[in-house]
């Protein structure tokens, strides 16, 4: 573990913040840090650029983390985990609430790549979407039709030709995923996505085992990317 | 030329999967069990627990330190997880236990009929009441190996910490009470400090270092033992390479358990049977031929 100093602190909405951090942490999209926030607990956190944590306040630790100010030291494990695997021509990210975070560092590294990026984002209402403004070409789904496509992601994903896309990735809730899982293996498409995972972690360095999935591998280190069609869902 | 018998289990090599180290789901223990000898799962005690709070488990340059604080979702939900080990697992199943008296200990043993042995925790150091609370007392330790004893017909390993004055009294005390095998050693004391922040750096402040760190410490309790005992000693602590597997063969252990090495690899212990196959057949001699051979001459 390292200490990192907070830099700055976006506020997205009153539950959703970016934490940026004074440094550059070399990594790739998709992976994760173990953040120790001092006096309460050490979570797992994917990276939203390479200097920044994109957060949503679910408990106690999060709620701090979203509210913390400008100068504070957070501890650091990682980047750890298996990244997504890069993209060429056009690239579909399917995003689940706070699923986001992972799919917002991919969309940048993608177009500094030259591929072609389409985002879908689904959540529950309009003020649960978030930093929009850094997407170039998306697509919004809400639950209650505060915002865009009414109906889940997933479900306005159903509604589109999705043949031209050369990779899907996708971070949200699991059972987002499995949904999406579903329409892309009716649409043999399925050995073309990617899916960022999400466990309860304790030690994040693959020893504990509180991470594993049913097929026995741990999250934290053979994830928390896995390709779709590896997933026997 | 890999295989070994021990107390009775058939192992298709000497390497062992720790206790506590991907052991809390059947399924990596199944995965893990295609390769490995033996698995020891996560320990458990009679109710749920918590375990500490995050950071449990911090790495360094020499190992690891960790205090998980002995988490378990008790026994009757971890003994339906450990079910499915019955029809998918690939190599013999211990069940590692962990309690503050000895009739607590007795009790478990009878929800585990998937075990092909048990492991009693007498040596965690950092949990209260349990582990190496239990395990310092020579009285106490021959008086929970024989309660557990009474309890199973199955083989019954006590697992020992190196946190003793004195680790052979308590081999020898478990021995008086009946075990069927030491294993030696659970980790030993330690911390670290962040220097930026100016804090311990686990939650508990302090906890159990393992890893490569440890090896020198774990192999001498391996000789020890080994020299005053009669009952098969089990060796862990800092196995990272087949040459350390072979060191402490040598030192007298007749299987070696395998925890933070996880961290570098998964596979592990395919890398490890694969480097001993090769090793084996250059010597001509197989492994149980070395159990204790830098005791002679
Ligand atoms: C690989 C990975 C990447 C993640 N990336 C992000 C991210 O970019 N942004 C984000 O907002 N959240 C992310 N999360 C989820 C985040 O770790 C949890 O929201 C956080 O741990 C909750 O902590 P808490 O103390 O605030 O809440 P708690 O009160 O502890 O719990 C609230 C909820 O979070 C879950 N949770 C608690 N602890 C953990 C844990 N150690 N690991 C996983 N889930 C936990 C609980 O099951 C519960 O549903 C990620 C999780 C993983 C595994
Ligand atoms: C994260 C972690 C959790 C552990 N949990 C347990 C446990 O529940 N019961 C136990 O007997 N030993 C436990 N141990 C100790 C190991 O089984 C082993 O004795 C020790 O780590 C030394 O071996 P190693 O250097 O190969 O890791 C744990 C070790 C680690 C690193
Ligand atoms: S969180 Fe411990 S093994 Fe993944």
């Amino acid at each position: 573990m390292y200490c990192v100093r907070v830099e700055k602190v976006v506020k997205h909405s009153k539950d959703v913040a970016t934490i940026v951090f004074d440094g550059i942490l070399p990594s790739y999209p998709g992976q994760f840090v173990m953040l120790n926030l001092f006096g309460y607990e050490e979570i797992p956190l994917s990276l939203s650029s390479p200097r920044s944590v994109t957060v949503k306040a679910v408990g106690e630790t999060t709620r701090a983390l979203v509210d913390i100010s400008p100068g504070a030291l957070v501890g650091i494990k990682g980047p750890m985990g298996n990244p997504f695997t890069p993209a060429e021509g056009k690239a579909l990210l399917v995003a689940g609430g706070i699923g986001i975070a992972p799919l917002l560092y991919l969309h940048d590294y993608l177009i500094a790549e030259g591929v072609e990026v389409h985002v879908f984002y689904g959540a529950r209402n309009a003020d649960e979407i978030v930093c929009l403004e850094r997407l170039k070409s998306y697509e919004v789904a809400t639950d209650d039709g505060s915002a865009g496509f009414h109906g889940n992601v997933v479900e306005l994903a159903a509604t589109k030709d999705l043949s031209s896309y050369r990779k899907i990735y996708a971070c949200g809730p699991e059972p987002m995923l499995k949904a999406l899982y579903k329409l892309l293996n009716e649409r043999e498409l399925l050995n073309r996505a990617e899916f960022s995972l999400e466990r309860y972690m304790k030690c994040g360095i693959g020893v504990c085992g509180s991470c594993v999935l049913e097929n026995g591998l741990r999250v934290c280190v053979e994830g928390p990317v896995f390709s779709a069609a590896k997933l026997e869902w | 030329m890999l295989e070994v018998e021990l107390c009775g289990l058939k192992m298709k090599n000497p390497l062992m999967l720790a206790s506590g180290i991907m052991g809390s789901h059947v399924s990596s223990l199944i995965r893990i069990s295609r390769h490995a000898g033996a698995v020891v799962a996560k320990s458990v005690g009679t109710e749920p627990r918590e375990g500490y709070r995050n950071p449990v488990v911090v790495n360094y340059a020499h190992g690891l330190i960790n205090a998980v604080g002995l988490s378990s979702p008790g026994v009757r939900a971890f003994a339906e997880e450990l079910e499915k080990f019955r029809a998918e697992g690939r190599s013999p199943l211990v069940v590692s236990l962990f309690a503050s008296t000895s009739e607590e200990f007795a009790s478990l043993t009878p929800h585990f009929p998937m075990a092909d042995a048990f492991e009693l925790n007498l040596s965690c150091p950092h949990a209260e009441n349990v582990g190496m609370a239990v395990g310092s007392d020579p009285e106490l330790v021959k008086e929970i190996v024989a309660e557990v004893k009474r309890s199973t017909e199955k083989p019954v390993f006590a697992k020992l910490s190196p946190n003793v004055l004195d680790v052979v009294e308590i081999g020898k005390a478990a021995e008086e009470g009946g075990v069927d095998a030491v294993v030696a050693v659970n980790t030993v004391k330690g911390m670290s400090i962040d220097i930026v922040s100016r804090k311990p750096k686990l939650s508990n402040i302090s906890g159990g270092v393992s890893g490569e760190a440890i090896k020198p410490i774990a192999l001498k309790c391996v000789w020890d033992l080994y020299k005053e005992l009669d009952v098969p000693v089990i060796g862990v602590g800092g196995i990272t390479t087949w040459k350390d597997v072979v060191e402490f063969i040598l030192a007298g252990a007749t299987a070696v358990q395998i925890g933070s090495a996880l961290f570098y690899s998964h596979r592990i212990f395919y890398s490890l049977v694969e480097s001993l196959k090769a090793y084996t057949r250059s010597t001509g001699e197989s492994l149980v031929e070395l159990v204790g051979k830098a005791h002679t001459g």
